[in-house]
Parts: C-alpha cells; structure tokens; sequence
C-alpha cells in the first residue's frame, strides 16, 4: 500500500470546491466504495450480515423477555458480555502498536499502514460498546449515562471513566482516520497540525482505555481474584500482542485475498513487539499464579475453580488449560526466527495468541471473578445460547465495520481515489 | 476499486445495475434488520413514555412523585391486578439504623427469607429473597465450609447459622461504583435503588463483597392475592425486569417505626433492630455488652449489620 | 464480659425495674381475657409505668393465672373439660422427689415431655398452694410472674432479654409511634422441656444452577 502522493497542485479540481461540498461528495464515494466488490466480499458482507442479524434477533428477544435468556445469575452476574468486552478494549488498545512506531518512531513502512491500526481500534470501540449495551438489563435507560442528559457518577465510579475514555478514543480515531481520508481524497497533503497532536494523544488514550478497564475489576475489594495491582499491566501485555497479531493476520489477508501491496518490515516490526509482549504477559500470568497459589487460603479458590475445578465443579478447566496451551506454543512459536520467516506458521502463532488471550482475559478472567460466589457459594456459568449468538453477532458488526472501513481506506490511503478523478485508477 | 462510473455527486438519474442490486440488497438487508428487531414492539405495552422519560428520584418534585406513585399504582393492577398503595417515606431525623443478629439464637429455620420474600413482593418463581442463610460448621467463619441449600432439620450438630443479608455499609462499595447514581445512601444509613433510574449494568452486584444485591433476570411473577399491598417507592414496590434491588432494611415499615418483616418472623428472637443514635436502644446495648463483629471488616465496608455470639 | 456476675441474683422484679429505668419494659396485672388450659393473655401496660420517650407500651405475652389441665374429655358443645391444679393436688401428698411423670405413673400429666436438668416437679410448683410458683427460696410466685421464676437460674438470658437481646418481639423499634409486643421466656421454651425445638426449614431460594448441597460431600 505504498504512497503516490497526489500530483495534485494547487490550482487542481480538488481545491475549487469548498468542504460543503465536497465532504459529501467524499461520503457518497466512500459508501460507493464500501459497497464495491468481487463476489467473495459480497458473500462475506452477506455472511457477517446474516450473523449480525441472529444476534440482533436473539437481543431484542434478550430485552423484551429479561436476561433471563441468558445464564447469568446473582452469582455470576457478567458472563461472555462483559468477557468480550474486557478482551475488545484491548484489541482495541493493540492498535496502539502501530501507532507509536509509525508517529513516535517515525518508522516510513509503519506510517503508510498504521491506519489500518487506527480503524481496527474503530471497530473494536464500536463493538465494545455494543457489548456494555446487551449487557444492560435496562437498554431504554442507556440516555441515563450521557453526561449532562442522566446523573454521571463522575469521577467516583470507575465506569464512568470508562465512559469517558472508549468515546474519546473512538472520537479521536474517527478524527484521525476521517480527517487523513478527506483530506487524501481531496488529493492534499494532509496538515500535520490536524492530526499529529491528535495521534499523540490517542497514544497515551490507548493506554489509558485498558487501564481503566483494568481499574473497573481490580478496584474491587470483595473480589479478590481481579483485586491484584499486576492486573492494568497484565491487560496492557496481553493486549500488546492480541492486538498486532491480529493485524498481522489482517495485512497477512490484505495481501494475498485483496493483493495489496503491503511491505514486509511492519509486519516484521509488529512481531518484534509481540515477542517481548508474549513473554512480558506469560511473566506477568506466571507471578500472578505463584502469588494465588503459593500463599494459599480462601483466596486461591478462585485460581483453583479456573485451573483444577473446585469441589466438582470444573466447567472452566478445558478453557483455561486450552488458554495456557495456545499462549504457550504461540510464544514458542514467536521466538522460534526459522518459525516468523514462514507467513502461514506466522499467522497460525497469531491466531493461537489472539484466541488464546481471549480466553485467558475474557472469560478466564471475568467468570473466575465470580466463581464462588462472595460468599463462596459455587454456581457455575457457561454462555446460552442467546449470548452465543449476541455475542456472535457483535464480533461479525465489528467485523463488518473493519472491512468496509479498510475497503474505503485502502484506495484512498494508496492515492486510487481522488476527488475529480474517481474511478480512473493511477497505474 | 473496479467502479468505472464518475460520480460527483449522490443524485439520481445515474443509476445503473450495480446500483440498483445494490439499493435492493439495503432494502432487503434493512428489512431483515426490522424483522430480527420485530420482538422489541412487544415492548411497547411494557414501557410507557412517562416511564421512558422519568427523571432520577431526587429530581423529582413532589408533583412529579405524585404522577409517578399514581402511574405505578396503575401499572401494578393492570399487570398484577393488585390494588396497591405507593408511598414514600422519609428518613427520621436523629436515626441511624442498626441491626444485630444472634447466632447462638438463630437456628437456620429460614422464617426470615420467607418473609422477606413475602413481604417484599419477590418473585414467586424464585424463591426470591434479599436474605440467605448459611449452615456453618463449628469453629469457623469461612464460608468456603458453609451451604444455603441445606433441607434437614435444624440445628444440625456441630453447626451454626449466618444470616446474610444487606448491611447497609456505612462506606458501600455498590454506591461508588454505580454510574448514574441509581443507588445512595440514605440519612438514616439505609442503602436504597431507584427502580426506575438503575440501567441494569450489575456493576454493583460485582463490587458488593456480601452478595446482598438481586438482579431481576425477568419481569417478577407474583399472584394477585399475594401482591403485599404496602408498598414504598424506593423499598418493596414490585420492581421492572432489568433493574438491581437490595435489602432496604423494610423501610416503609421502620420509617414508619415498625419493626422490619425479618425480625418479626424471627421465631428465635435472634434478630434486634433499633436506632443506633439513641443510647437506651435495644441496638446500642447489644453493640456496647456483646462482642459483635461485621463480616469481611478488613474490606472497609463498615456493614451496620452486627453479628454477636451469646 | 463475664458470664455470670450479680445478675445471677436478679429477680425479675429488678430486672423489670432496669428495664423500665430504659423506658421500654413495663409489665402489670394481667388484664387478658383467660383462655382455656394453660391460659395466657398479653399484660398490659394499664397505664401503670409511662415508657420513657414514648407514647405506646410494650406488651409482654404473659399466662394470666394458674395452668388447667386436660381431662381428656369433652363437655356437650366439644370443648375440652379443664380442670384445675387445685382439683386434684388439695387432696394429694406431694411427691417432692418426683422428676417424671412415668415413673411412677401418675394419673395425670400422662405425656409431659420433662427434659429441664435436675429439677424436680417441686423445684418450681409450690407444693404448699399449687396455684402458684416457688422460688428457690421458697417465696411464691404467682403464675403471671413466671418470668421472676426463668431468671433466677437464666440470669444472662434475663439480662438480654431486659435490655431487648433476647427473645421474639413484633410492633415498633419506635415506641413514640406505636406499641410493641414481645414474648415471654414460655413462649418460646416449654418450662418442662425448654430446649429451643428441631425445626424443619420449609422455605429455601429456586437458584438457578445452584446444585444442592450434598451433606457430608466435598464441599464441607
């Protein structure tokens, strides 16, 4: 996806106009754009589509009948919602990745594709937020938590903070990766005075979303399994790897689905972070085990019902093991040089890490939390139906919005659309 | 991109094939969208404008708590048939609720969770009740060794029974954590939910380290003759489906000076209720001549429900 | 705190006395209407002791005078024949070592449950005027007062249950606004066996997926 820069010069079509103008004439292309392909995409936009839908159906019936459909109970009162979650605030935190070698470092490769950082981060704000709203007993009530509008228990409630910050994070994307596109489309080069400071924040933002998430659990006295200081690093770890082996995947995908042209040394450069983030959050999952079960006592419980099963109850044991499998053999794979040169080994570690880590900090960290219960009573959870398929449908939203977002960007980014020269392809 | 067309702009008159299957598969996407949503119009029997609309509890002026009570009181004979009395009782000045329960006494009969039930019009489904008793063996106090789905007679040799319920902390995890302030604390230290502000996220549920809050999964079933007509706004009204609920120490009753349902249903007399500002309560004489202790008192909380042993 | 100090010693009168010193225990003669066989009727305030702070009494459910006992038989309208202490006991010489009525068998109190630790029958009725209570020390107690009979060996309990920590009660923690009533030591402990009974716990909560509880299994 390399740069030719518009030859547009001051004085060309582009400049006539002004923004009332041409922004919309920019939406109209983008959406043109987005709904532009070859049959595989029409039949992955009708897949997530159809996907999508099951889990608007199975959500609506989620609200007119209760969360009864669900199997949640009093004791275990978040479930595969809150679990995905947690895991999207870090995805979308991963992109970060991208983002600090490409504007920080001034890596060139890096800076021609971070923005398929940026709207990753887009996608999965978006879902997040639509996992904090199925997960609401009350989604009528959701204009409550606007600022102004309801009561905003700012800044004692932790999730207020996380109100705050996955909106401003997704703002500031949407600035970015909107303002970059116009401007591309336009056939200017963008001012950095636009973006630049903006990028800069949303560093320190991508931080501060999963700590603040982290801080949502670990601030939590009566819940000794998400009370531990290790857990804002730990998420930030394991979000440092899900995230770019996701995007690893995704340029893996872009080139040989799309054959965009995508140089190697980001990826290469993505896998340099992952091979320390790996570590640093098998590190960091290791202290955290030796602390639980070294010193013992009522405590442990929680550690115990994840890995071993307590008293019977062991719903969770082939999750978490299968966790602490696909981390492993991916971490080995990662540091394994002979293993990175090959693309499809590269990808198969990508895809155990990101599953992997999805189920150690979703489900494997959320329904532990609950399991037993503050009062060590021992109700197990594992998702219905119903959550399966909201669940299903949200990551196929998201997934939605990730390749539409990379279908307008992609041509723009690479100078093929331009305003006045649409559709006549620059070769 | 393969688009060889030049648009400029989004009007009409430039549509070709493409567009067209494209427009058909919107429409065809949207109608598929409208029908999977098609449940949601069941709602709108459930779900009044003025229930949409209504603003937080304390924003309410007492006309508005007048047009709210009436339409709750409807709302309860139209879906419950009950004719129910909605009321709101304000804290007494100069009271401080305290509430103390003796586990020599207590014997585990469970009288008190059905009390409660009844009197706090939950849901017959369930069972529900804002009180679990725990079976605890002797000799200790981790409830890793306790169980609430005991069925033999009590006591059991060798056991003790513990009462759980809210414990109106003084510095309550569940309030902080709420963001939009559907839960506060009361002047009289009673911790109550405003039914129809709470959004139903369960953040409270997560950080109560006592299991004192309920959910209600589903709208609550109960029949008509059954509905505990008394009812106050932030107490014992049958709540909607989607909202938390917690123990509010019977406040349409002990603001009204009586005792709560749990106490009274007692048959042991384990349980002693009282203000902790008066010093000749029967409340502050068990917390200055018993040895009373709190669960979890490391966590803060600082519950002004009192366990003692004789 | 130790267990036994000098409210070992207290008589319920004294203790009724603290108790009204807290403004919240008063009893007097009992105006109850008598009701058959052990007959029991609330002692009401009658106005005789104001309660400190407050407009309303406390009721403390109390026998009205000596027990009657059951014949076995039945009058022409079916209500059971009573008969009194007095009936029987005027004409009798007290067994002053008897514990049991089985042993030997007694025409009466066939299948009184006695499980009260040492005592014998006369450790409490007056064998000299069985229409009334004795103490320890020999002074009788009429039946309304059994509470003074309780206390001179359940002093703690006494204790507690005067300053409003022991025992079942219902009506107002707020005596300003309305009247209480408690119950007495024989509400709830029968004086011939007073341990607390077994019960049978009859209301437990439908949790979903809470597995019951295996008695005797892993998780004790």
């Amino acid at each position: 996806m390399s740069h030719h820069q518009p030859s547009a010069a001051p004085g060309a079509p582009a400049d006539k106009g002004s923004h009332w103008a041409n922004y919309p004439r920019f939406l109209w292309r983008s959406l043109v754009m987005a709904t532009d392909g070859g049959l595989p995409f029409y039949a992955w936009m009708t897949f997530l589509t159809a996907v999508a839908l099951v889990g608007a159906n199975a959500w609506a019936l989620q609200v007119v009948d209760g969360m009864i459909h669900t199997n949640m109970t009093d004791h275990v009162s978040w479930g595969i919602y809150i679990a995905n979650f947690t895991f999207m605030v870090g995805v979308a935190a991963g992109g970060v990745m991208m983002v600090i070698p490409g504007y920080l470092y001034r890596d060139k490769d890096m800076h021609d594709v971070v923005i398929l950082g940026e709207l990753l981060a887009i996608a999965a704000i978006v879902m997040c937020l639509l996992f904090v709203t199925v997960d609401l007993g009350r989604p009528d009530r959701f204009w409550h938590l606007i600022p102004g509008l309801g009561r905003f228990n700012f800044p004692i409630s932790m999730l207020t903070w996380d109100v705050i910050v996955l909106n401003g994070y997704l703002l500031l994307n949407l600035h970015i990766c909107g303002y970059l596109l116009y401007i591309r489309y336009l056939g200017r080069t963008p001012n950095p005075r636009w973006y630049v400071p903006f990028v800069m924040i949303s560093i320190v933002w991508a931080i501060s979303i999963h700590t603040v998430t982290a801080f949502l659990y670990s601030g939590l006295g009566g819940r000794p399994f998400w009370n531990t200081a290790l857990l804002a690093p730990r998420f930030l770890a394991s979000a440092f790897v899900a995230g770019p082996a996701f995007l690893i995947v995704t340029m893996f995908v872009l080139r040989r689905l799309a054959r965009v042209d995508i140089p190697d040394r980001p990826i290469q450069l993505l896998v340099q972070i992952v091979r320390v983030t790996v570590l640093i959050n098998l590190l960091m999952l290791g202290s955290e085990l030796f602390t639980e079960f070294y010193t013992g006592g009522s405590h442990t419980t929680h550690a115990t019902y994840l890995f071993f099963g307590l008293h019977g109850h062991n719903a969770l044991v082939p999750w978490m093991w299968t966790a602490v499998a696909l981390n492993v053999v991916s971490a080995a794979l990662f540091l394994l040089p002979a293993a990175m040169r090959n693309m499809w080994l590269l990808c198969a570690a990508c895809v155990l890490a990101f599953v992997g880590i999805w189920i150690e900090k979703g489900m494997g960290l959320i329904i532990p939390g609950f399991v037993p219960s503050t009062l060590h009573e021992l109700v197990e959870y594992l998702p219905s139906s119903i959550e399966w398929r909201v669940s299903a449908g949200i990551w196929a939203f998201g997934l939605m919005i990730y390749t539409v977002s990379l279908k307008i960007a992609i041509p723009i980014m690479r100078g093929d659309v331009v305003l006045g020269r649409d559709g006549s392809r620059k070769k | 991109m393969s688009d060889e067309r030049t648009i400029s702009l989004p009007v009409l008159g430039q549509i070709d094939r493409r567009t067209a299957v494209k427009g058909i598969g919107a429409t065809l996407g949207l109608g598929a969208f409208g029908v999977a949503i098609s449940p949601l119009a069941r709602m709108r029997e459930q779900l009044s404008a003025e229930e949409l609309m209504q603003k937080h509890y304390k924003e309410l002026t007492p006309e508005d708590k007048e047009a709210v009570f009436a339409r709750l009181e409807r709302e309860a004979k139209d879906q419950y048939g009950a004719d129910v009395s909605i009321h709101d009782p304000q804290p007494i000045p100069g009271v401080r609720f305290g509430y103390a329960i003796n586990l020599s006494v207590c014997n585990g009969n469970g009288k008190c969770v059905e009390a409660c039930h009844k009197e706090n019009n939950h849901d017959r489904d369930t069972n529900q009740s804002y009180i679990r008793v725990f079976e605890m063996p002797k000799g200790t106090t981790d409830f890793e060794h306790g169980n609430t789905t005991y069925t033999h007679d009590v006591p059991r040799e060798g056991h003790y029974y513990l009462p759980v319920q809210c414990f109106q902390c003084e510095n309550p995890p569940c309030v902080d954590v709420c963001p939009v302030e559907a839960t506060w604390q009361e002047d009289d230290g009673i911790v109550v939910v405003d039914y129809n502000w709470c959004i139903g996220c369960r953040y409270c549920q997560a950080a109560c380290p006592y299991h004192a809050r309920r959910f209600n999964w589903k709208k609550p079933t109960i029949p008509a003759e059954e509905v505990n007509p008394d009812q106050g706004y932030l107490s014992n009204r049958v709540r909607p489906q989607g909202v938390v609920e917690k123990c509010h120490f019977c406040l349409h009753r002990t603001r009204e000076g009586r005792m709560p349902a749990c106490l009274e249903a007692c048959p042991t007399g384990a349980r002693i209720f009282g203000n902790m500002l008066d010093p000749d309560s029967e409340i502050r004489w068990v917390l200055k001549n018993k040895r009373v202790f709190v669960l979890k008192e490391e966590l803060g909380a600082r519950p002004t429900l009192f366990y003692f042993f004789d | 705190m130790p267990r036994v100090k000098p409210w070992i010693f207290l008589s319920l009168a004294v203790a009724l006395g603290a108790g009204a010193a807290i403004g919240r225990v008063h009893l007097s003669n009992s105006v109850g209407t008598p009701v058959a066989d052990a007959g029991r009727a609330e002692s009401a305030a009658a106005g005789a002791v104001a309660p400190a702070g407050g407009a309303y009494g406390v009721f403390v459910s109390l026998p009205d005078g000596p027990p009657r006992v059951h014949t076995g038989e039945h009058d022409a309208m079916g209500r059971p024949v009573t008969v009194s202490c007095v009936s029987c006991h005027t004409s009798m010489e007290p067994n002053l070592a008897r514990r049991t009525a089985a042993d030997p068998p007694m025409q009466f109190h066939q299948g009184l449950t006695y499980a009260h630790g040492q005592l014998s029958c006369v450790s409490c009725h007056n064998p000299h005027d069985y229409n009334t209570l004795r103490l320890a020390d020999g002074a009788a107690v009429p039946y309304p007062e059994v509470m003074t009979m309780c206390s001179q060996c359940h002093a703690p309990q006494a204790r507690d249950w005067t300053y409003g920590a022991h025992g079942g009660m219902t009506g107002y923690w707020d005596l300003s606004r309305g009247a209480r009533h408690r119950k007495s030591c024989i509400d709830c402990h029968d004086p011939h066996a007073p341990a607390f009974p077994s019960m049978t716990p009859t209301f437990k909560p439908v949790d979903r997926f809470l597995t019951p509880h295996r008695t005797g299994g892993a998780h004790e």
